[in-house]
Protein backbone atom coordinates (compact mmCIF):
# COMPACT_ATOMS: atom_id res chain seq x y z
CA UNK A 1 0.00 0.00 0.00
CA UNK A 2 1.15 3.48 -0.85
CA UNK A 3 -0.26 5.16 2.22
CA UNK A 4 1.86 7.27 4.51
CA UNK A 5 4.67 4.90 5.53
CA UNK A 6 4.65 6.04 9.16
CA UNK A 7 1.05 5.12 9.87
CA UNK A 8 -0.73 2.90 12.32
CA UNK A 9 -2.52 -0.25 11.32
CA UNK A 10 -6.18 0.29 12.20
CA UNK A 11 -9.04 -2.21 12.25
CA UNK A 12 -11.23 0.01 10.08
CA UNK A 13 -14.12 -2.14 8.85
CA UNK A 14 -15.78 -4.65 11.11
CA UNK A 15 -16.69 -8.14 9.88
CA UNK A 16 -20.41 -7.46 9.34
CA UNK A 17 -19.73 -4.41 7.12
CA UNK A 18 -17.34 -6.36 4.92
CA UNK A 19 -19.51 -9.46 4.75
CA UNK A 20 -22.63 -7.42 3.87
CA UNK A 21 -20.66 -5.53 1.22
CA UNK A 22 -19.37 -8.61 -0.60
CA UNK A 23 -22.58 -10.60 -0.20
CA UNK A 24 -24.49 -7.69 -1.77
CA UNK A 25 -22.00 -7.66 -4.65
CA UNK A 26 -22.40 -11.39 -5.21
CA UNK A 27 -26.16 -11.60 -4.74
CA UNK A 28 -26.89 -8.51 -6.87
CA UNK A 29 -24.90 -10.04 -9.71
CA UNK A 30 -26.58 -13.39 -9.18
CA UNK A 31 -30.05 -11.81 -9.11
CA UNK A 32 -29.32 -10.04 -12.37
CA UNK A 33 -28.24 -13.30 -14.00
CA UNK A 34 -31.21 -15.23 -12.57
CA UNK A 35 -33.77 -12.62 -13.66
CA UNK A 36 -34.05 -14.13 -17.14
CA UNK A 37 -34.79 -17.80 -16.67
CA UNK A 38 -34.45 -18.60 -12.97
CA UNK A 39 -37.03 -16.48 -11.24
CA UNK A 40 -37.30 -18.82 -8.23
CA UNK A 41 -33.58 -18.39 -7.52
CA UNK A 42 -34.01 -14.68 -8.23
CA UNK A 43 -36.63 -14.54 -5.49
CA UNK A 44 -34.49 -16.41 -2.95
CA UNK A 45 -31.58 -14.14 -3.72
CA UNK A 46 -33.92 -11.17 -3.23
CA UNK A 47 -34.97 -12.37 0.24
CA UNK A 48 -31.31 -12.61 1.20
CA UNK A 49 -30.78 -9.05 -0.07
CA UNK A 50 -33.78 -7.88 2.01
CA UNK A 51 -32.12 -9.31 5.11
CA UNK A 52 -28.72 -7.81 4.22
CA UNK A 53 -30.07 -4.32 3.50
CA UNK A 54 -32.22 -4.27 6.65
CA UNK A 55 -29.27 -5.46 8.69
CA UNK A 56 -26.96 -2.85 7.14
CA UNK A 57 -29.40 -0.02 7.93
CA UNK A 58 -29.71 -1.30 11.52
CA UNK A 59 -25.92 -1.61 11.72
CA UNK A 60 -25.67 1.98 10.50
CA UNK A 61 -27.20 3.03 13.81
CA UNK A 62 -25.70 0.55 16.30
CA UNK A 63 -22.63 -0.90 14.55
CA UNK A 64 -18.99 -0.12 15.13
CA UNK A 65 -17.63 3.40 14.53
CA UNK A 66 -17.02 3.32 10.78
CA UNK A 67 -20.31 1.51 10.09
CA UNK A 68 -22.50 4.26 11.54
CA UNK A 69 -24.30 6.74 9.31
CA UNK A 70 -23.60 9.46 11.87
CA UNK A 71 -19.87 8.89 11.34
CA UNK A 72 -19.92 9.40 7.57
CA UNK A 73 -23.07 11.10 6.26
CA UNK A 74 -22.30 14.81 5.73
CA UNK A 75 -24.25 17.82 4.54
CA UNK A 76 -23.86 19.63 1.19
CA UNK A 77 -21.29 22.07 2.59
CA UNK A 78 -18.90 19.45 3.93
CA UNK A 79 -19.43 17.31 0.83
CA UNK A 80 -18.58 20.20 -1.50
CA UNK A 81 -15.53 21.07 0.57
CA UNK A 82 -14.36 17.47 0.31
CA UNK A 83 -15.09 17.42 -3.42
CA UNK A 84 -12.69 20.34 -3.88
CA UNK A 85 -9.87 18.37 -2.27
CA UNK A 86 -10.39 15.36 -4.51
CA UNK A 87 -8.18 16.71 -7.31
CA UNK A 88 -5.19 16.62 -5.03
CA UNK A 89 -3.05 13.54 -5.44
CA UNK A 90 -2.43 13.30 -1.70
CA UNK A 91 -3.50 9.88 -0.42
CA UNK A 92 -6.93 9.71 1.17
CA UNK A 93 -6.83 9.39 4.96
CA UNK A 94 -10.52 9.48 5.92
CA UNK A 95 -11.00 6.82 8.63
CA UNK A 96 -14.07 5.33 6.95
CA UNK A 97 -16.34 6.54 4.17
CA UNK A 98 -15.44 10.00 2.91
CA UNK A 99 -18.38 12.40 2.24
CA UNK A 100 -18.58 11.37 -1.44
CA UNK A 101 -18.45 7.70 -0.52
CA UNK A 102 -21.24 8.37 1.96
CA UNK A 103 -23.46 9.60 -0.88
CA UNK A 104 -22.69 6.41 -2.75
CA UNK A 105 -23.56 4.19 0.24
CA UNK A 106 -26.84 5.98 1.01
CA UNK A 107 -27.91 6.06 -2.65
CA UNK A 108 -27.10 2.37 -3.19
CA UNK A 109 -28.95 1.35 -0.01
CA UNK A 110 -32.00 3.41 -0.99
CA UNK A 111 -32.12 2.04 -4.54
CA UNK A 112 -31.69 -1.48 -3.12
CA UNK A 113 -34.72 -0.78 -0.91
CA UNK A 114 -36.73 0.32 -3.96
CA UNK A 115 -35.44 -2.77 -5.75
CA UNK A 116 -36.52 -5.32 -3.13
CA UNK A 117 -39.66 -3.34 -2.29
CA UNK A 118 -40.91 -3.42 -5.88
CA UNK A 119 -39.74 -7.02 -6.25
CA UNK A 120 -42.12 -8.10 -3.49
CA UNK A 121 -45.13 -6.93 -5.55
CA UNK A 122 -43.85 -7.44 -9.10
CA UNK A 123 -45.66 -9.77 -11.51
CA UNK A 124 -43.95 -11.49 -14.42
CA UNK A 125 -45.25 -11.06 -17.99
CA UNK A 126 -46.61 -14.63 -17.94
CA UNK A 127 -48.43 -13.88 -14.65
CA UNK A 128 -46.97 -17.22 -13.59
CA UNK A 129 -44.40 -15.81 -11.22
CA UNK A 130 -44.66 -12.88 -8.87
CA UNK A 131 -43.26 -11.52 -5.65
CA UNK A 132 -44.61 -12.94 -2.37
CA UNK A 133 -46.93 -9.95 -1.93
CA UNK A 134 -48.08 -9.85 -5.57
CA UNK A 135 -51.47 -11.35 -4.69
CA UNK A 136 -52.22 -7.98 -3.02
CA UNK A 137 -52.11 -6.17 -6.39
CA UNK A 138 -53.84 -6.56 -9.77
CA UNK A 139 -52.06 -8.03 -12.77
CA UNK A 140 -51.80 -4.60 -14.37
CA UNK A 141 -50.44 -2.89 -11.25
CA UNK A 142 -48.06 -5.81 -10.69
CA UNK A 143 -46.75 -5.34 -14.24
CA UNK A 144 -46.23 -1.62 -13.66
CA UNK A 145 -44.35 -2.39 -10.47
CA UNK A 146 -42.24 -4.91 -12.39
CA UNK A 147 -41.33 -2.12 -14.81
CA UNK A 148 -40.26 0.12 -11.94
CA UNK A 149 -38.26 -2.88 -10.68
CA UNK A 150 -36.41 -2.95 -14.01
CA UNK A 151 -35.93 0.82 -14.14
CA UNK A 152 -34.55 0.99 -10.61
CA UNK A 153 -32.14 -1.78 -11.54
CA UNK A 154 -30.78 0.50 -14.28
CA UNK A 155 -30.27 3.14 -11.59
CA UNK A 156 -28.53 0.55 -9.40
CA UNK A 157 -26.24 -0.43 -12.26
CA UNK A 158 -25.32 3.22 -12.80
CA UNK A 159 -24.57 3.66 -9.08
CA UNK A 160 -22.41 0.52 -9.03
CA UNK A 161 -20.43 1.69 -12.07
CA UNK A 162 -19.93 5.09 -10.42
CA UNK A 163 -18.86 3.41 -7.15
CA UNK A 164 -16.30 1.19 -8.89
CA UNK A 165 -14.98 4.14 -10.94
CA UNK A 166 -14.52 6.16 -7.74
CA UNK A 167 -12.62 3.32 -6.06
CA UNK A 168 -10.39 2.99 -9.15
CA UNK A 169 -9.88 6.77 -9.15
CA UNK A 170 -8.57 6.56 -5.55
CA UNK A 171 -6.37 3.61 -6.50
CA UNK A 172 -4.81 5.23 -9.58
CA UNK A 173 -4.92 8.97 -8.93
CA UNK A 174 -4.50 9.05 -5.17
CA UNK A 175 -2.60 5.75 -4.89
CA UNK A 176 -4.94 4.78 -2.06
CA UNK A 177 -6.10 1.17 -2.09
CA UNK A 178 -9.65 1.11 -0.72
CA UNK A 179 -10.33 -2.44 -1.93
CA UNK A 180 -7.94 -4.35 0.33
CA UNK A 181 -9.29 -2.81 3.54
CA UNK A 182 -12.81 -3.85 2.50
CA UNK A 183 -11.47 -7.43 2.35
CA UNK A 184 -9.10 -7.54 5.33
CA UNK A 185 -10.70 -4.82 7.43
CA UNK A 186 -7.25 -3.37 8.12
CA UNK A 187 -5.95 -0.05 6.92
CA UNK A 188 -2.84 2.03 7.47
CA UNK A 189 -3.81 5.49 8.71
CA UNK A 190 -1.72 8.45 9.98
CA UNK A 191 -3.27 8.10 13.41
CA UNK A 192 -5.67 5.81 15.25
CA UNK A 193 -9.18 7.30 14.94
CA UNK A 194 -10.25 5.34 18.03
CA UNK A 195 -13.27 3.65 16.45
CA UNK A 196 -15.84 2.20 18.80
CA UNK A 197 -16.80 -1.47 18.50
CA UNK A 198 -20.30 -2.86 18.87
CA UNK A 199 -21.07 -5.61 21.41
CA UNK A 200 -21.79 -9.09 20.00
CA UNK A 201 -25.38 -9.16 21.23
CA UNK A 202 -26.29 -6.18 19.06
CA UNK A 203 -24.93 -8.10 16.11
CA UNK A 204 -26.95 -11.20 17.04
CA UNK A 205 -30.10 -9.12 17.55
CA UNK A 206 -29.70 -7.41 14.16
CA UNK A 207 -29.18 -10.69 12.33
CA UNK A 208 -32.16 -12.29 14.07
CA UNK A 209 -34.52 -9.38 13.27
CA UNK A 210 -33.33 -9.00 9.65
CA UNK A 211 -33.66 -12.73 8.95
CA UNK A 212 -37.08 -12.88 10.63
CA UNK A 213 -38.43 -9.94 8.57
CA UNK A 214 -37.05 -11.37 5.32
CA UNK A 215 -38.52 -14.78 6.14
CA UNK A 216 -41.94 -13.25 6.93
CA UNK A 217 -41.89 -11.30 3.64
CA UNK A 218 -40.89 -14.44 1.70
CA UNK A 219 -44.03 -16.10 3.11
CA UNK A 220 -46.11 -13.17 1.85
CA UNK A 221 -46.78 -12.21 5.49
CA UNK A 222 -49.08 -15.22 5.74
CA UNK A 223 -48.46 -17.68 8.51
CA UNK B 1 -27.72 19.19 15.35
CA UNK B 2 -25.60 19.88 12.28
CA UNK B 3 -25.02 16.17 11.73
CA UNK B 4 -28.77 15.56 11.91
CA UNK B 5 -29.50 18.30 9.40
CA UNK B 6 -26.83 17.17 6.98
CA UNK B 7 -28.05 13.61 7.23
CA UNK B 8 -31.52 14.87 6.43
CA UNK B 9 -30.24 16.77 3.41
CA UNK B 10 -28.44 13.75 2.02
CA UNK B 11 -31.43 11.51 2.57
CA UNK B 12 -33.65 14.08 0.83
CA UNK B 13 -31.40 14.04 -2.23
CA UNK B 14 -31.36 10.26 -2.33
CA UNK B 15 -35.13 10.04 -1.83
CA UNK B 16 -35.52 12.50 -4.69
CA UNK B 17 -33.56 10.14 -6.95
CA UNK B 18 -35.84 7.29 -5.88
CA UNK B 19 -38.98 9.36 -6.52
CA UNK B 20 -37.84 10.27 -10.04
CA UNK B 21 -37.23 6.60 -10.80
CA UNK B 22 -40.63 5.64 -9.42
CA UNK B 23 -42.37 8.40 -11.41
CA UNK B 24 -40.66 7.26 -14.59
CA UNK B 25 -42.04 3.79 -14.04
CA UNK B 26 -45.55 4.99 -13.24
CA UNK B 27 -45.89 6.62 -16.65
CA UNK B 28 -44.49 3.59 -18.41
CA UNK B 29 -47.43 1.26 -18.62
CA UNK B 30 -51.22 1.31 -18.82
CA UNK B 31 -52.12 1.82 -22.43
CA UNK B 32 -55.88 2.05 -22.88
CA UNK B 33 -57.57 1.74 -26.27
CA UNK B 34 -57.34 5.17 -27.95
CA UNK B 35 -60.60 6.91 -28.78
CA UNK B 36 -61.60 7.74 -32.34
CA UNK B 37 -60.92 6.17 -35.72
CA UNK B 38 -57.91 3.99 -36.43
CA UNK B 39 -56.81 1.46 -39.02
CA UNK B 40 -58.02 -2.13 -38.61
CA UNK B 41 -54.42 -3.21 -37.94
CA UNK B 42 -53.98 -0.64 -35.16
CA UNK B 43 -57.32 -1.67 -33.71
CA UNK B 44 -56.22 -5.32 -33.76
CA UNK B 45 -52.94 -4.42 -32.02
CA UNK B 46 -54.75 -2.53 -29.25
CA UNK B 47 -57.39 -5.25 -28.85
CA UNK B 48 -54.61 -7.81 -28.59
CA UNK B 49 -52.97 -5.82 -25.81
CA UNK B 50 -56.27 -5.66 -23.90
CA UNK B 51 -56.87 -9.38 -24.41
CA UNK B 52 -53.43 -10.29 -23.09
CA UNK B 53 -54.08 -8.07 -20.06
CA UNK B 54 -57.30 -10.02 -19.46
CA UNK B 55 -55.52 -13.34 -19.97
CA UNK B 56 -52.78 -12.37 -17.50
CA UNK B 57 -55.32 -11.14 -14.97
CA UNK B 58 -57.31 -14.39 -15.23
CA UNK B 59 -54.19 -16.56 -14.84
CA UNK B 60 -53.04 -14.48 -11.88
CA UNK B 61 -56.48 -14.92 -10.29
CA UNK B 62 -56.08 -18.72 -10.61
CA UNK B 63 -52.58 -18.63 -9.13
CA UNK B 64 -53.47 -16.30 -6.24
CA UNK B 65 -56.61 -18.28 -5.39
CA UNK B 66 -54.92 -21.70 -5.43
CA UNK B 67 -52.21 -20.40 -3.10
CA UNK B 68 -54.89 -20.16 -0.41
CA UNK B 69 -55.52 -23.15 1.83
CA UNK B 70 -59.23 -23.09 0.99
CA UNK B 71 -59.57 -21.78 -2.58
CA UNK B 72 -62.86 -20.57 -4.04
CA UNK B 73 -63.35 -23.34 -6.64
CA UNK B 74 -66.04 -21.43 -8.54
CA UNK B 75 -63.74 -18.42 -8.92
CA UNK B 76 -60.93 -20.66 -10.16
CA UNK B 77 -63.23 -22.36 -12.68
CA UNK B 78 -64.59 -19.00 -13.89
CA UNK B 79 -61.03 -17.74 -14.40
CA UNK B 80 -59.81 -20.85 -16.25
CA UNK B 81 -62.91 -20.72 -18.46
CA UNK B 82 -62.08 -17.11 -19.32
CA UNK B 83 -58.51 -18.21 -20.10
CA UNK B 84 -59.76 -21.02 -22.35
CA UNK B 85 -62.07 -18.66 -24.24
CA UNK B 86 -59.32 -16.07 -24.65
CA UNK B 87 -56.63 -18.53 -25.81
CA UNK B 88 -59.09 -20.10 -28.26
CA UNK B 89 -59.19 -16.74 -30.02
CA UNK B 90 -55.47 -16.00 -29.59
CA UNK B 91 -54.38 -17.07 -33.11
CA UNK B 92 -56.81 -14.50 -34.58
CA UNK B 93 -55.26 -11.65 -32.55
CA UNK B 94 -52.29 -11.36 -34.89
CA UNK B 95 -53.49 -10.24 -38.34
CA UNK B 96 -50.60 -9.47 -40.66
CA UNK B 97 -49.51 -5.83 -40.31
CA UNK B 98 -50.58 -5.49 -36.65
CA UNK B 99 -47.05 -5.42 -35.24
CA UNK B 100 -44.97 -2.35 -34.32
CA UNK B 101 -46.01 -0.74 -37.60
CA UNK B 102 -49.58 -0.58 -36.26
CA UNK B 103 -48.83 0.24 -32.63
CA UNK B 104 -45.41 1.54 -31.65
CA UNK B 105 -45.54 -0.05 -28.20
CA UNK B 106 -46.42 -3.47 -29.60
CA UNK B 107 -44.09 -6.19 -28.37
CA UNK B 108 -44.99 -8.54 -31.21
CA UNK B 109 -41.89 -9.71 -33.05
CA UNK B 110 -41.78 -9.90 -36.85
CA UNK B 111 -41.10 -13.67 -36.74
CA UNK B 112 -44.74 -14.19 -35.73
CA UNK B 113 -45.47 -13.69 -39.42
CA UNK B 114 -42.23 -14.88 -41.02
CA UNK B 115 -42.30 -18.09 -38.92
CA UNK B 116 -46.08 -18.49 -39.00
CA UNK B 117 -45.95 -22.29 -38.66
CA UNK B 118 -43.78 -22.10 -35.54
CA UNK B 119 -45.99 -19.41 -34.04
CA UNK B 120 -49.16 -21.40 -34.70
CA UNK B 121 -47.58 -24.45 -33.05
CA UNK B 122 -46.63 -22.38 -29.98
CA UNK B 123 -50.15 -20.95 -29.78
CA UNK B 124 -51.64 -24.45 -30.05
CA UNK B 125 -49.35 -25.69 -27.28
CA UNK B 126 -50.65 -22.88 -25.07
CA UNK B 127 -54.28 -23.71 -25.92
CA UNK B 128 -53.66 -27.35 -24.96
CA UNK B 129 -52.13 -26.45 -21.58
CA UNK B 130 -54.91 -23.96 -20.80
CA UNK B 131 -57.60 -26.49 -21.70
CA UNK B 132 -55.96 -29.00 -19.34
CA UNK B 133 -55.97 -26.32 -16.66
CA UNK B 134 -59.64 -25.64 -17.33
CA UNK B 135 -60.49 -29.38 -17.17
CA UNK B 136 -58.73 -29.64 -13.81
CA UNK B 137 -60.67 -26.63 -12.51
CA UNK B 138 -63.98 -28.08 -13.73
CA UNK B 139 -63.20 -31.32 -11.89
CA UNK B 140 -62.76 -29.23 -8.75
CA UNK B 141 -59.43 -30.89 -7.92
CA UNK B 142 -57.37 -27.93 -6.74
CA UNK B 143 -54.19 -30.01 -6.47
CA UNK B 144 -54.56 -30.90 -10.14
CA UNK B 145 -55.01 -27.20 -10.94
CA UNK B 146 -51.88 -26.33 -8.93
CA UNK B 147 -49.96 -29.06 -10.76
CA UNK B 148 -51.06 -27.74 -14.17
CA UNK B 149 -50.15 -24.11 -13.42
CA UNK B 150 -46.45 -24.65 -14.07
CA UNK B 151 -47.01 -26.24 -17.50
CA UNK B 152 -49.44 -23.45 -18.40
CA UNK B 153 -46.99 -20.73 -17.38
CA UNK B 154 -44.29 -22.56 -19.31
CA UNK B 155 -46.38 -22.46 -22.48
CA UNK B 156 -46.86 -18.68 -22.09
CA UNK B 157 -43.13 -18.26 -21.60
CA UNK B 158 -42.31 -20.59 -24.49
CA UNK B 159 -44.11 -18.28 -26.86
CA UNK B 160 -42.94 -15.03 -25.21
CA UNK B 161 -39.28 -16.04 -25.33
CA UNK B 162 -39.45 -16.56 -29.08
CA UNK B 163 -42.07 -14.18 -30.41
CA UNK B 164 -42.11 -11.25 -28.01
CA UNK B 165 -39.60 -8.41 -27.75
CA UNK B 166 -39.58 -6.64 -24.45
CA UNK B 167 -40.13 -2.90 -24.65
CA UNK B 168 -38.87 -0.59 -21.99
CA UNK B 169 -41.04 2.45 -21.24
Amino acid sequence: MADAPSGVRVRLWDGPVRLVHWLLVGLTGFSWWASDDHLDWHQWSGYAIVALVLFRIYWGFVGSGSARFSSFVRGPGATLAYLKTMRSRAPSTTPGHNPMGALSIVAILLVLLVQVGTGLFAVDIDAYQGGPLSDRVSFDLGRQIAEIHELSFRALQALVVLHVCAVLFYLVWKRTDLIRPMITGQRLLPSDPGLSRAPWWKLALGIAVAVAVAWALSKGLRF
Amino acid sequence: MTTLMSKGATLAVALGIGAVIAAGGAFAHNDPMPKGKMTPAAHAAHMRHENFEKLGAAFKAVIDETKKSNPDKALVARSTKAMATLTAGLPTWFPRGSGVEARAKSEAKANIWTDAAGFTAAASASQLQVSKLNQAAISGDMDAVRAQIRATGGSCKGCHDKYRQEKKS
